[in-house]
């Protein structure tokens, strides 16, 4: 510290006592801001910015996002909180309750003169413990619907009303069962989310297919095609002038023509390919015929393709490009040279649709769909903005029952059940590092202490009554938020991620030992770069 | 062909770049607002033929209510917190009563952030603009010419002091951007914040990776393709793009994605640099520094040009006294005075692809510029150009004698001893009967200047003169810039309405409009400039930067891009220099 003082006179610090009293009172406020999330049925937060621009959240991750927190110690427990759900995409409030509790109770002993050392050995003892019992319970089932929607719903439940939580339940679970494979991880970038500012958020669907958010460009173009053959394809269909107009290959205006002319020529032999293609497989005329291209199509060959009743599509995203040969089959061509009829994907539907100046098109009725969209409506973008990310924690929710193969009971069920096996577990423990454990113990009991505060009942009233039941029968019992009496989660449908509940035990132990354990904090000249 | 437009797609990145833009989008509002009152008035008409074409720079577009819009065709990302008053999706598109709906049934608490009060220019602005209908959905007034612009020409009488912005209040490019914008143009980066201490973007590496984030990516690409997918002809992109913070990283990595994705467009940057540094903030410098190095040559190996745009003496550590116009007193640590008068260069200096009849594309323009790899180039004008009420431009052209016209605005110090490999001149405001010397018949011409029969001629001739043999394009323009606010009143007193040069004191009337020159050129000081770039990035410790390095950027990173400004700088080397 004197040697701090010494270099920069300006440095701050703080010192044992008032470090941590500085750390737990920054952990305590952010505890603070989050708690009334929780659940069901905790608040939702309004953010309103200086310019009227709303943000309607829950979640607790995108909270913490959008907070300007200035203060070190919360911004570290905000990082982890938020690296908990960049890991298992939930558990971001559970994580901040948590912290902020387990600080609290070890402020208890700490104050009365227990060293903070101890207190964190007690902790690591506990978390080992806790996860041998969370190992216990944890339900290993087949992950039929069935369960994947109870997963799904208990996730989305949180985020959403009631209403719209069914909606997008179905929704959810539907596009992931879509695209698993077999043998293969789950890749959640085949679920493109597509938004779309119409109708109510009820509308939200699943598209088995895709959606793309531009239009033919071309008024002769037909809006609606049915039994089309799709060709993806990247290769320019433009008329680019680059070489032409920079001076150096031609000597007269003559010239300069011909070279004009033999470049639009070489992409008329290109769009001619594709007419050809075309004509071979549409021979009977039932048949539609797409084009997605990457690459432009500027107007002369968008008029081509209109006579021969293509319809055409430039400038395809490049991350959909993958998409679109998963969902429709086919191969996307990089060159014209080698077409043949097996390139070519296939949907029953193709539609166009316009709103406003935007037009999307959507590619319906695909045989087999690896890649599927959920098409997100809404009246107004606060509100696609939280469906998008509520859709996006249900994914994952569900996503990890299914690599899991397990399920934990929701409703506060593990904590309190942890904390009974803790207690029990404390007195094989010795010497002081017990209260430790007793200290984890009962900070894990913040979590169904919170739901039934957010619920409106009386929090000790409902613990008791939870423990008692448990105690009783050895049943995982949580709370129901609907009357605060005991209930069987197992028997509601209330499921939770077994591998968020790992992942919250593990990292909220190591933060709260971090943050217990700083006796010095100093503040000099040190570079934002990081902040 | 000829007959659409070749639409071109601006992307600002960064704070200061907003604050160009700003101007910029002010600046060709007002012409357009112009245009569409001309259209009412018959006999203006000839006076302001539409020789820029609105049309390469902004998109006509449609609201869900079926309102037409017109807006630029624009891409902003800018930090957290950095709008202000100003929503993130713009006005335009608003309906008040949609945005209330509120998808919960259960409790709510409401976090409101202190409402920005807005400036009293601004509300004016507003008042001006539309009007909330009863039904809550916002309106524009209709306009004349059928876009739901508002002709600022009306709504601003440029004598009515309220309607300009006091500079102090100026904080923010949207305290004084009047023009709306589409609810794509502004992507707001929440990973770092815009002012305050902690969480700055103040690292190449920092701009670089937000773009390696699919979060930032998708959203970029999302936008790109919005504007894109609807060009039937696009030219290519200009980039703004900031140099000096970590935002020359993000450039970095934009134009990379541009010359990816779009093969075969130009790509103009302009990066740009803000007003003056000192030496009591040696991390901001030695960042500065770091930063423009890693941008220059980084956006160089994407880009078809790049730019640097600033009013500072010079790029390296030392603060060299900013440059000077002899016809204005501008305070060059306001940004809001500086950003104008960039802005004011960038209307002109990009002219030759925003015309009606030029067959010039902006690949065109960068290949004339940019032969044998000499991708950076520097930029020059003369705000205002100086024009006496009596004089024609060959007497202009003549009085400038053997010095250049235009003061530098590429931060490269002097110019004198350097030759000019290319260069593209554009001149604008000089009316038809000024152009030529119109010499009464019989008279001998003074000078060749004189001689001369149209406007154009005597431009190319000059330029021929001033520097023979140099490959020189130019382009005049009787339209001049506008100026009126919220462009800021620094002009000198002796100019008069139109911006001409009185000799005495002047009649106070404000100035709304003033002839431009500019210049773009591949210089032979650009050999000594990134040079001296290079060799006071060598003398640097770059370990003593620790907080620099650990935001991305190598050690090895460092040492390539010194070896790349060499490289670079060697492609301007003096061919006559070598001999001698």
């Amino acid at each position: 510290m004197a040697a701090v003082k010494a270099l920069n006179p300006r440095a701050e610090v703080a010192r044992a006592q008032a470090a941590l009293s500085v750390n737990i009172c920054a952990a305590r406020g952010l505890q603070d801001v989050l708690r009334t999330n929780l659940g069901p049925k905790g608040t939702m937060k309004m953010l309103v910015s200086g310019a009227g621009d709303i943000k309607l959240t829950k979640d607790g991750n995108v909270l913490l996002h959008e907070m300007q927190i200035q203060h070190p110690t919360a911004s570290l427990i905000a990082k982890v909180a938020t690296a908990q759900d960049d890991i298992t995409g939930d558990g971001t409030t559970s994580n901040v309750l948590i912290i902020g509790e387990l600080l609290k109770q070890a402020d208890l002993y700490i104050s009365e003169g227990l060293h903070p050392r101890i207190i964190t050995e007690g902790f690591e003892a506990a978390k080992i413990k806790a996860l041998e019992v969370l190992e216990e319970i944890k339900i290993e089932k087949d992950m039929n619907r069935e369960i994947l929607r109870d997963v799904a719903r208990t996730s989305l439940h949180t985020k959403v009303h009631t209403e719209l939580a069914g909606v997008l339940t179905e929704a959810v679970v539907e596009s992931l069962l879509a695209i698993r494979r077999p043998g293969f991880p789950i890749d959640l970038f085949m679920i493109e989310i597509m938004e779309m500012k119409h109708k109510s958020e009820t509308d939200t669907t699943l598209i088995r297919g895709l959606v793309l958010d531009h239009g033919a460009r071309h008024p002769d173009m037909k809006k609606r095609v049915e039994d089309a053959f799709i060709l993806t394809c990247n290769v320019s269909l433009e008329y680019e002038k680059t070489e032409v107009n920079s001076g150096f290959f031609y000597k007269t205006a003559e010239e300069r023509e011909k070279l004009v002319k033999a470049e639009r020529q070489f992409i008329e032999d290109r769009v001619n390919k594709i007419i050809k293609l075309k004509r071979m497989v549409c021979s009977d005329g039932n048949k539609g015929f797409i084009v997605l291209n990457q690459k432009g199509i500027d107007p002369f060959s968008l008029d081509v393709l209109a006579k021969e009743g293509i319809v055409a599509l430039r400038r395809a995203k490049r991350r959909n490009m993958e998409r679109l040969t998963l969902a429709c089959g086919g191969i996307a061509m990089n060159s014209l040279d080698d077409l043949t009829p097996e390139c070519l994907g296939h949907a029953g539907l193709v539609y166009e649709y316009t709103l406003g100046e935007e037009k999307f098109t959507f590619i319906e009725k695909c045989d087999n769909p690896r890649s599927v969209t959920l098409l997100v409506k809404g009246p107004n973008k606060h509100t696609l903005t939280q469906i998008k990310d509520a859709i996006r924690d249900g994914l994952r929710a569900v996503k990890n029952a299914l690599d899991d193969h397990c399920v934990v009971p929701g409703a506060g069920a593990v904590e309190v059940a942890i904390s009974e096996a803790l207690v029990k577990h404390k007195s094989s423990i010795k010497g002081r590092a017990r209260l430790g454990v007793q200290a984890f113990a009962d900070a894990l009991l913040i979590i169904p202490k919170v739901l039934a505060q957010n619920s409106g009942f009386d929090l000790q009233e409902t613990l008791v009554k939870i423990q008692a039941e448990h105690a009783e029968t050895g049943k995982l019992y949580g709370i129901d938020l609907n009357t605060g009496a005991p209930m069987l989660p197992a028997e509601s449908g209330i499921w939770d991620n077994y591998c968020v509940k790992k992942q919250l035990l593990h990292s909220c132990t190591v933060i709260a030992t971090n943050i217990l354990l700083v006796d010095e904090i100093m503040r000099a000249g040190m570079s934002s770069l990081r902040g | 062909m000829a007959g659409a437009a070749r639409e071109v797609l601006t992307l600002q990145l960064g704070h200061f770049a907003g604050f160009v833009g700003a101007h910029w989008w002010n600046q060709q509002d007002a012409a357009l607002g112009r245009l569409a009152g001309a259209k009412e008035v018959p006999g203006i008409k000839e006076l302001l033929p539409g020789e820029l074409c609105p049309d390469v720079l902004y998109r006509a577009g449609q609201t869900l209510h079926g309102q037409e819009t017109y807006t630029p065709r624009l891409i902003v990302m800018d930090l957290k917190g950095s709008l202000n008053s100003l929503k993130q999706e713009g006005g335009l598109y608003q309906d008040k009563h949609l945005d209330a709906a509120i998808a919960w049934q259960g409790k709510l608490t409401t976090h409101k952030e202190e409402l920005q009060a807005n400036n009293p220019f601004l509300q004016n602005l507003l008042s001006a603009e539309g009007v909330m209908s009863s039904d809550g959905v916002w309106r524009v007034q209709a306009f004349p010419n059928g876009k739901g612009l508002l002709p600022l020409a009306k709504a601003f009488s440029p004598t009515s002091k309220s309607l300009i912005p006091p500079e102090g209040s100026i904080k923010v490019w949207s305290d004084f951007l009047h023009v709306q914008l589409h609810p794509r143009s502004i992507c707001i980066i929440q990973k770092y914040n815009h002012d305050g201490e902690a969480g700055r973007l103040e690292g190449f590496g920092q701009g670089e990776s937000l773009l390696r984030e699919p979060t930032y990516l998708e959203e970029l690409e999302d936008r790109l393709h919005f504007y894109v997918e609807e060009c039937d002809y696009l030219q290519g992109f200009q980039v703004l793009c900031d140099l000096h913070d970590g935002f020359s990283g993000l450039g970095a990595k934009a134009t990379e994605l541009l010359q990816d994705e779009y093969a075969g467009r130009g790509i103009l940057t302009w990066g740009l640099l803000p007003g003056p540094y000192t030496l009591g903030e040696p991390q901001k410098n030695f960042y500065r520094l770091f930063n423009t190095a890693l941008g220059l040559v980084n956006i160089a190996a994407h880009s078809s040009l790049i730019c640097p745009l600033s009013l500072g003496g010079g790029l390296g550590l030392r603060p060299e006294p900013p440059v000077t116009f002899p016809h204005l007193r501008y305070d060059v640590t306001l940004p809001y005075h500086s950003s104008a008068l960039l802005a004011t260069a960038l209307d002109t200096i990009t002219v030759p692809y925003r015309l009606h009849s030029s067959p010039i594309s902006m690949v065109h323009l960068a290949d004339m510029l940019s032969f044998s790899g000499r991708k950076v180039v520097t930029a020059g004008a003369s705000i205002p150009f100086p024009v006496a009420p009596g004089h024609s431009l060959p007497d202009t052209l003549a009085q400038f004698g053997g010095t250049t016209p235009w003061t530098p605005l590429s931060a490269c110090g002097e110019q004198s001893g350097t030759r000019c490999f290319a260069q593209s001149v554009v001149l604008r405001g000089v009316d038809k009967t000024r152009q030529t010397s119109q010499l009464s018949p019989g008279t001998s011409p003074s000078s060749p200047l004189h001689a001369c029969t149209s406007g154009e001629e005597v431009l190319a001739q000059y330029l021929q003169q001033l520097q023979p043999g140099v490959l020189s394009s130019s382009q005049l323009l009787l339209s001049p810039c506008r100026v009126v606010p919220p462009y800021p009143r620094f002009f000198s007193s002796r100019l008069n309405q139109q911006g001409l040069i009185l000799d005495g004191t002047h009649n106070g009337t404000a100035v709304e409009t003033i002839p431009v020159l500019t210049t773009l050129c591949s210089s032979s000081l650009l050999h000594r400039v990134l040079s001296r770039l290079a060799g006071e990035l060598a003398n640097l410790d770059l370990r003593r930067w620790a907080s620099f390095l650990a935001a991305g950027v190598e050690q090895d990173d460092m040492e390539e891009t010194i070896q790349e400004l060499h490289n670079l700088a060697q492609c301007y080397k003096d061919g006559d220099s070598l001999i001698s």
